[in-house]
């Protein structure tokens, strides 16, 4: 087994508080979150897992070989991804275990095969879950966004929608660029500033 | 290749700027020692950043040494990497990627630009022959993506995830080869195939005026038809700008999952600074940005 301080990038005589810190900063990164629609789930998952073993390792040992510590963020969740919608087609049904299984070929041509007539707020999803996984987010984003139109009221194509919609608001790590004429609230009060030591330096103090 | 790849030079420590400027300087050394002193004109920020990434990754000791520039014999450089494999590479592929670029500018470029590129294109297919030579995977990745882009824009039905198929898949398994085990393997693929994406679309996006006028394909083309209005030219860029951040975001989503060994500084900010600032330069900046710097 690695060592777990390795793991966390911290040091053997790291504090409590850094290494809760450090511990922090990493499972915000490795969040089954930023994974879900992502062929990398499972890999992303292993680190999550490798990172929560890790700090609890630490912890009991700094215990003196406490209780097993289990405060870890959960890690399960990314890799159920497309398992726990309600299915009432059997056929959709093992559309999804495909696109589990990582067959991603597979769950396209199923889905192909279904006749135009056949294609619900279902359909859309799953195939949406299939272009994310070739890397084709246009069409993800657009499949997506057809089920959520036509059934808004399912939280799994609500929170598919919303999840691309956040990728493409903010660049990585919430960098907000989406630039050109914004005014932030910093700016108003900046200007409001400025305005008001133009009109004190002109001798009035109008604001 | 394209050259927007690039860090942002105001948020680096000065430490990792020098560092950032002596990998630059290796890979122009790297191209002149291997290929031609002329070679070296085709250096890129893009390779730039692989090489980093390369060498971030793996466990090769990277040895810093003095010395000096060739073009400006009195400025003093400082040489990372020489020697390296993964500068090699890098190397390998600036010179394989603008072979083929040449060979595109032959194909649809204006007149002037048709007479440089057959003026230079003898060179450029040496150094590529050599390149190739030693390095078949990736002759064989580039030219697939030559044919599968040539394909591509004959078919009336593409769309945009179509048309950033063919460099993204280049740029995929070029980086593939990097990962030195399953996990790394999958990762730089991911990552690979994201910012591949992103530079074929921050490039068409650049080039739009000009393939308009010119009647040649962009993606963005049919999408583009904002004659009538400013409101939607700027509803357009916002799309792109949605569209651009997405495929950032998958890129360094599946960069957080790899260990990066070395120069761990240089790589965030070109991921978290360096092309949010291009993309916004081209995007909402005025005129083109386009860096013609590797010819």
């Amino acid at each position: 087994m690695k060592n777990p301080y390795e793991v966390l990038g911290v040091s053997e005589n790291a504090t409590d508080e850094e290494i809760k810190s450090a511990y922090k900063a990493l499972a915000k990164k490795y969040h089954p979150d930023n994974y879900v629609d992502s062929p990398l789930a499972d890999l992303a998952n292993e680190k999550m897992k490798e990172i929560n073993e890790a700090y609890d390792t630490i912890t009991d040992m700094r215990k003196n070989g406490g209780a097993a510590n289990s405060s870890g963020y959960s890690s399960g969740s990314s890799n159920s991804y497309a398992g726990y919608g309600y299915s009432g087609n059997s056929q959709f049904r093992s559309i999804r275990m495909l696109i589990n299984s990582g067959k991603i070929q597979d769950a396209e041509r199923m889905l192909n095969n279904i006749p135009q007539s056949q294609r619900n707020a279902e359909w859309f999803f799953l195939n949406g879950m299939v272009m994310m996984n070739k890397g084709w987010s246009e069409q993800a984003y657009s499949c997506f966004r057809q089920a959520y139109t036509m059934d808004p009221n399912n939280p799994e194509y609500r929170a598919a929608f919303n999840r691309m919609n956040s990728q493409r608001a903010y660049g990585p790590g919430g960098y907000d660029q989406r630039g050109g004429a914004g005014c932030s609230c910093c700016d108003i009060c900046v200007g409001l500033w400025c305005a008001d030591t133009c009109c004190s330096c002109m001798g009035g103090n109008c604001c | 290749m394209f050259g927007y790849v690039q860090i942002e030079k105001s948020e680096l420590l000065v430490k990792e700027y020098e560092t950032y400027k002596s990998i630059y300087c290796t890979l122009c050394k790297t191209l002149g020692k291997e290929y031609s002193v002329f070679s070296r004109f085709i250096l890129s920020y893009d390779f730039t950043f692989f090489a980093a990434l390369s060498m971030g990754v793996h466990d090769e000791k990277v040895c810093f040494k003095k010395g000096r520039c060739t073009f400006n014999p009195l400025k003093k450089c400082v040489f990372c990497g020489v020697e390296n494999e993964d500068m090699k590479k890098a190397a390998a592929l600036s010179v394989i990627t603008a072979f083929y670029k040449l060979k595109d500018d032959i194909n649809d470029g204006g007149l002037g630009k048709k007479l440089r590129s057959y003026l230079v294109y003898p060179f450029f297919a040496r150094w590529r022959k050599k390149a190739a030579k030693k390095y078949p995977e990736y002759e064989e990745a580039v030219s697939n993506m030559s044919e599968m882009q040539e394909q591509v824009e004959k078919d009336p039905m593409c769309h945009i995830d179509m048309a950033a198929e063919p460099t993204a898949k280049m740029l995929a398994s070029v980086m593939q080869l990097q990962g030195s085990d399953d996990f790394e393997k999958r990762v730089f693929f991911e990552l690979g195939y994201h910012l591949g994406r992103w530079i074929y679309f921050i490039d068409a996006v650049d080039d739009l005026q000009k393939d308009k006028k010119r009647g040649c394909f962009n993606p963005f083309l049919k999408l583009s038809d904002y004659e009538d209005g400013k409101e939607k030219e700027e509803s357009f860029r916002q799309y792109c700008s949605e569209v651009l951040n997405q495929s950032m975001c998958l890129s360094y989503n599946a960069y957080n999952l790899i260990d990066i060994k070395r120069f761990k500084g240089i790589i965030d900010n070109i991921y978290l600074k360096g092309l949010p600032v291009v993309q916004r330069k081209v995007l909402f900046g005025k005129g083109e940005f386009n860096n013609e710097e590797s010819l």
